[in-house]
């Protein structure tokens, strides 16, 4: 079964060679990020910690964690290790307060990150003999650029098609003979859906062989649906942009979780509560120091990601460690069409607006296979009553500002003051209607 | 010559209406004229009443939005082409109707017609310059 070859030699070494290369790596690491990053020098400092500290992998948990807000607190290259002119390419990704995630690649990074990708879709069963169409959008997020380039390193015809225009999407794939398809699980199964309407039948009529689905996590009931629908093998694929983007892990053939890169991440499981590290096997938030980045290098990243490792050699041969499905969050970070949102910014952008109270509810939930998102809001300004035109106005500025800020799609539903629900204490804003939820 | 009337948001489910009269009845207020224009997900329910300042205290009190806005109120002659003689004044004048609704009850014969135009004051005087009866706000309110 597992003809499929291996990209890299470094996804087969011995646990000791990892140890060491990881090692040495975490040193530089620690070492370059502090020296060139003031955010870290202090937090070391304050830690205790100096780079020379650093004798054994177990040193590792006296690091100070990095969190998402540590982003905003640096916007935009505060966490950057080298000077802008080495920078070569800048991605983004939502961020609170309106104000996105940034993160930078040298050179070498761009280098790094299409091994990283090729390894990844080598791992899925693409070849130089496929052709690759990339349904995620282009743009400021990791996604599409990130398995283009690694796809052409590994000689597949990429086809940038981005996402949406959906009808389109079927007749390049029927046309083009695409034979490898790269989107969120749920937009394959919506272009599925699609394609019947259009009275195409993906089984014989397109030559789909391999599914790499990421940017959300999905069920295997989704999965299932996927490879009948279209007659394809699907893998799915993990990663941040905070990290790298994707190319953190990825399934290969055998399907036992995902390989991550070791030679380039190091992983840790930790209990979310306490901080504490766990063992193998044990379930919790997954951590990763990244070790081979040169423009943004990021110490023990809580991704808030619920997971666990497992160490054994896999039966495709490769030696790196795999992280299990994601379970679930650790925080109440919300994943729609693959767009990563917390409540707390749709509350921002929501306060910024005048003529709506500062209560609100969203709700989340399948239309087809589509995420969709309502949000109902409080309107307290009489003024507006006038006439619809204000009325509407208020909703298109709603729905515009949850675009441009959030880049999520969402129906606004105006009501009346007083009739959202009131909490005391954790307030539970959102209903999230989805498929294992 | 304007008159007050009560704009007020109500969402489009049932009950929302009965549970606005249920307010204003239990305070006694006298409903003169009622128009309701919605949408799909909510409504804006427009009401002349006997006392609109009382009215739109009270129910702001209860958390309803609702806010007084002025409005011109005519009364147009018994026969066929009346209202339309109204609306070619007014467009006439280039003065642009926004909606219009009528009254639910009256001593006389005819019901008076709500208008809102978007220059008020101006269609006030072109319709009473072509001899339409504008009614001020005493005939309106007083029982």
């Amino acid at each position: 079964m597992f003809d499929g070859k291996i990209w890299s030699r470094e996804e087969t070494l011995d646990r000791d060679e990892f140890e060491r290369i990881q090692l040495e790596r975490l040193k530089e690491t620690v070492e370059r990020v502090y020296q060139c990053v003031p955010h870290y020098k202090k937090k070391l400092t304050e830690a205790g910690i100096e780079p020379g500290d650093i004798r054994s992998l177990s040193d590792l948990s006296r690091i100070p964690f990095t969190v998402k807000d540590d982003f905003r607190e640096n916007y935009p290259f505060g966490l950057f290790s080298v000077p802008q002119k080495e920078v070569v390419r800048l991605h983004a990704s939502s961020g609170t307060t309106g104000k996105p995630t940034v993160v930078g690649y040298t050179k070498k990074d761009m280098d790094t990150w299409s091994e990283l990708i090729a390894r990844l879709v080598t791992m899925a069963g693409v070849t130089d003999e496929d052709t690759a169409q990339i349904s995620f959008g282009y743009g400021l997020f990791t996604g599409a650029f990130g398995l283009h380039q690694g796809l052409e390193r590994v000689g597949a015809s990429v086809i940038p098609m981005s996402s949406g225009n959906t009808e389109k999407q079927i007749m390049i794939m029927k046309d083009f003979g695409t034979t490898a398809l790269i989107s969120t699980p749920s937009y394959a199964l919506h272009m599925a859906e699609v394609a019947g309407e259009m009275g195409i039948d993906p089984k014989k009529e397109l030559k789909l062989k391999w599914g790499l689905f990421g940017g959300e996590g999905s069920t295997e009931g989704m999965r299932k649906e996927i490879n009948e629908r279209w007659g394809l093998f699907a893998t799915e694929n993990y990663g941040m942009s905070e990290l790298i983007g994707p190319g953190v892990s990825g399934e290969c053939l055998a399907m036992k979780g995902m390989h991550i890169s070791e030679d380039h991440f190091l992983p840790e499981i930790i209990d979310p509560n306490t901080g504490e590290v766990l063992g193998e096997g044990e379930v919790g938030e997954l951590v990763i120091t990244t070790i081979t980045k040169e423009a943004l290098p990021i110490l023990r990243y809580r991704t808030k990601d619920i997971t666990s490792l497992h160490y054994e050699r896999c039966e495709c041969g490769r030696t790196t460690v795999r992280m299990s499905k994601i379970q679930g969050r650790s925080d109440d970070m919300l994943i729609l069409g693959g767009v990563n949102v917390f409540p707390s910014q749709i509350e921002d952008v929501l306060l910024r607006i005048n003529g709506i109270g500062p209560h609100y509810q969203i709700k989340v939930f399948k239309k087809g296979y589509l995420d969709k998102i309502e949000v109902d809001v409080e309107l307290v300004d009489a003024d507006l009553l006038d006439s619809f035109a204000l009325l509407e106005n208020l909703n298109g500025k709603i729905r515009h500002q949850l675009r441009t800020v959030l880049g999520i799609e969402a129906k606004v539903n105006l009501v009346e003051p007083r009739s959202l629900a009131r909490f005391e204490g954790k307030a539970k804003r959102v209903i999230d209607m989805r498929e294992g939820k | 010559m304007l008159i007050k009337q009560l704009s007020i948001f109500i969402p489009n489910k049932k009950g929302s209406l009965s549970q606005l009269t249920d307010i204003l009845t239990a305070h006694n207020i006298d409903i003169r004229a009622i128009a309701v224009f919605d949408t799909a997900e909510f409504g804006i329910l427009r009401i002349v009443v006997d006392d609109p300042d009382r009215a739109v205290e009270i129910l702001n009190k209860e958390g309803v939005v609702a806010k007084v806005s002025k409005v011109i109120a005519v009364e147009p002659e018994d026969k066929p082409g009346s209202l339309n003689q109204i609306f070619d004044i007014l467009k006439n004048v280039d003065i642009n109707i926004e909606y219009i609704y009528s009254f639910i009850m009256r001593k006389k014969e005819m019901p008076y017609i709500v208008l809102k135009v978007d220059q008020q004051e101006k269609a006030v005087e072109e319709l009473t310059a072509n001899g339409i009866n504008v009614i001020n706000k005493e005939e309106i309110y007083a029982k």
